[in-house]
């Protein structure tokens, strides 16, 4: 009995592990609680309740999608230890849902925390760039989908080795404000990519369009779509404007006229 | 103070003086269809390293990294090139293929780098937009819909009939926009040859507008802290900040940041800062949180 756990919960951390890089990576969707349900199910021997309570697990996370960086639940632990707690204690599927999706939460702060952990090794990717080592930015790449592997393999396996009460013990006890301040933190580094983009492209002369875009967001709340193209329509009507070579050579950019 | 930019910043103003000069000025076609293809492949891995700072751009870097190589054979190029790629990146990731094919068609016309640049930010923020909607509010549902209809009734093959119908659609778009942009990026080039400096006006106009408006919705910081004057309770946020000005808080850290590029800090002191800042923004203290 013991030996049959442990290799199924093998067998499901390494679904974890694929269906964690599929997440970000890929995006086969072969993540997606309908497809885990199956894979678990014929892991575990019933097939049946894994399809059923996939197809459950599915449509709770129907409306849960990563909008504009913003990440929700996390769909391949919620869908795998969902499943593989329905068919090992034979509960309802909705009880698995209701043990799933605290899992699930859980998870992704872990996952904000891996994004913010992994904003350092960006300054060794710009070492690599500077020296046109393309090798290195490669490995940092397959070092980010193995960080991925491993990550889910750990949280799959566990629970289900261990059961998923244990787990979910452990979960509650780091304190709150810690991964909620890590979480804070992650919605805040953006904030570093923008001024080094700013450092690089911001002149004197570019100042008010910056101040365009922050204002019809913030005030008028548009899409970034609607953004693109008022300044779209603002440069094609400084580009015809000017379009003798006068104007763009007396802007004075760059010295030599067009 | 001209003496002071110059210390701090010897790397930039090196390339930003002369963002156009190539050491190989040749702009030979080499990229091939099978090329295109062998990127899309890549692409895959667009998020591999994905993180809050630079969000996809290493990976961005990855997915493009054999154009770039077979298009700068001379080193100091292809290190202008990558260092530049690894700058702040983030769109949708079934609609990066479009971009790819333009960024590789401008890199291969050896344009203007900081056209280059300013073509990639204008179109990432947009494209991200109609992805989210197009993909993950609408192909998605609709996907999963007739698949889950199936699998309620314990059915397997309704995971199948998802998958299919998903990636038929999700990979026909990855090929199709990577050649489309590739090869409406070249044809383009060569019209507006003449104008290049006026088109990367152009986009830098663009480009700054798109970060504009990115900084005030990607940026979250909030203040959580209420203000006892007697009996008066005033929330930080919507009693203070908000009537000064919504998403202050963002723009103001930004602005922060900027300044401290700009003074020389480097960006791992900045990343510090930063996680400090939102754990202490969420200690409990008595008098509540502040962030």
């Amino acid at each position: 009995m013991d030996q049959e756990i442990l290799l199924q919960a093998l067998l499901i951390a390494i679904w974890a592990g694929i269906a964690g890089i599929d997440l970000f990576n890929g995006l086969l969707h072969i993540h997606r609680p309908i497809v885990t349900g199956v894979i678990v199910g014929l892991i575990l021997g019933d097939l049946p309740t894994g399809v059923m309570t996939g197809a459950a697990i599915e449509l709770v996370w129907a409306g849960m999608v990563p909008l504009a960086g913003a990440q929700p639940p996390n769909v391949v632990i919620g869908g795998i230890i969902g499943t593989a707690f329905a068919i090992l204690t034979g509960q309802d599927p909705q009880v698995a849902i209701g043990v799933a999706v605290p899992f699930a939460v859980a998870v992704q702060a872990c996952i904000t925390l891996m994004f913010t952990a992994f904003s350092p090794v960006m300054h060794k990717a710009d070492k690599y760039a500077e020296e046109a080592n393309t090798k290195g930015i490669e490995r940092i790449n397959y070092l980010g989908i193995a960080t991925l592997f491993v990550f889910y393999f750990v949280v799959a396996f566990l629970p289900i080795y261990f059961g998923a009460e244990a787990a979910k013990n452990v979960v509650e006890s780091l304190p709150a404000w810690l991964i909620a301040g890590l979480g804070t933190a992650g919605g805040m580094m953006a904030a570093i990519g923008f001024a080094m983009l700013l450092k690089i492209m911001l002149k004197k002369q570019y100042i008010a369009y910056l101040i365009v875009g922050f204002i019809l967001v913030t005030y008028l709340q548009m899409p970034i779509i609607a953004v693109a193209l008022i300044g779209l329509a603002i440069a094609m009507y400084d580009f015809y404007k000017t379009s003798g070579g006068q104007g763009a050579a007396m802007r004075g950019a760059r010295g030599r006229g067009i | 103070m001209a003496s002071e930019n110059a210390a701090i910043e010897p790397k930039i103003s090196a390339q930003v003086n002369n963002p156009e000069i190539y050491e190989d000025p040749s702009t030979e076609q080499v990229i091939t269809k099978r090329d295109l293809n062998k990127l899309v492949w890549r692409s895959l891995l667009l998020q591999a390293s994905f993180n809050y700072e630079r969000m996809q751009a290493a990976g961005w870097l990855y997915s493009i990294l054999p154009g770039l190589k077979k298009i700068h054979k001379n080193k100091q190029d292809l290190s202008e090139s990558m260092k530049s790629h690894m700058e702040f990146f983030n769109t949708h990731p079934f609609l990066v293929n479009i971009i790819m094919g333009i960024v590789l068609a401008m890199e291969e016309k050896k344009q203007n780098r900081n056209t280059i640049r300013a073509i990639r930010v204008a179109m990432m923020g947009p494209l991200g937009g109609i992805g989210d909607a197009l993909f993950w509010l609408t192909l998605l549902p609709i996907c999963v819909g007739i698949g889950a209809s199936l699998g309620a009734d314990g059915n397997p093959v309704g995971a199948l009939v998802f998958l299919v119908i998903f990636n038929v659609v999700h990979f026909g778009l990855r090929f199709g926009l990577m050649r489309y942009g590739y090869y409406a990026g070249t044809n383009a080039i060569s019209s507006l040859k003449e104008n290049t400096k006026k088109v990367s006006h152009a986009a830098s106009i663009v480009g700054l507008t798109v970060v504009g408006g990115l900084i005030a919705s990607f940026v979250q910081i909030k203040a959580n802290l209420v203000i006892h004057a007697g009996k008066a309770e005033i929330a930080l946020q919507e009693d203070l900040l908000d009537k000064i000005m919504p998403n202050i808080l963002p723009l103001g850290y930004t602005l922060l940041m900027y300044y401290l590029l700009k003074r020389g800090l480097s960006p791992v002191i900045l990343i510090l800062i930063t996680v400090v800042i939102g754990i202490i923004g969420k200690i409990p203290f008595p008098f509540g949180t502040i962030l």
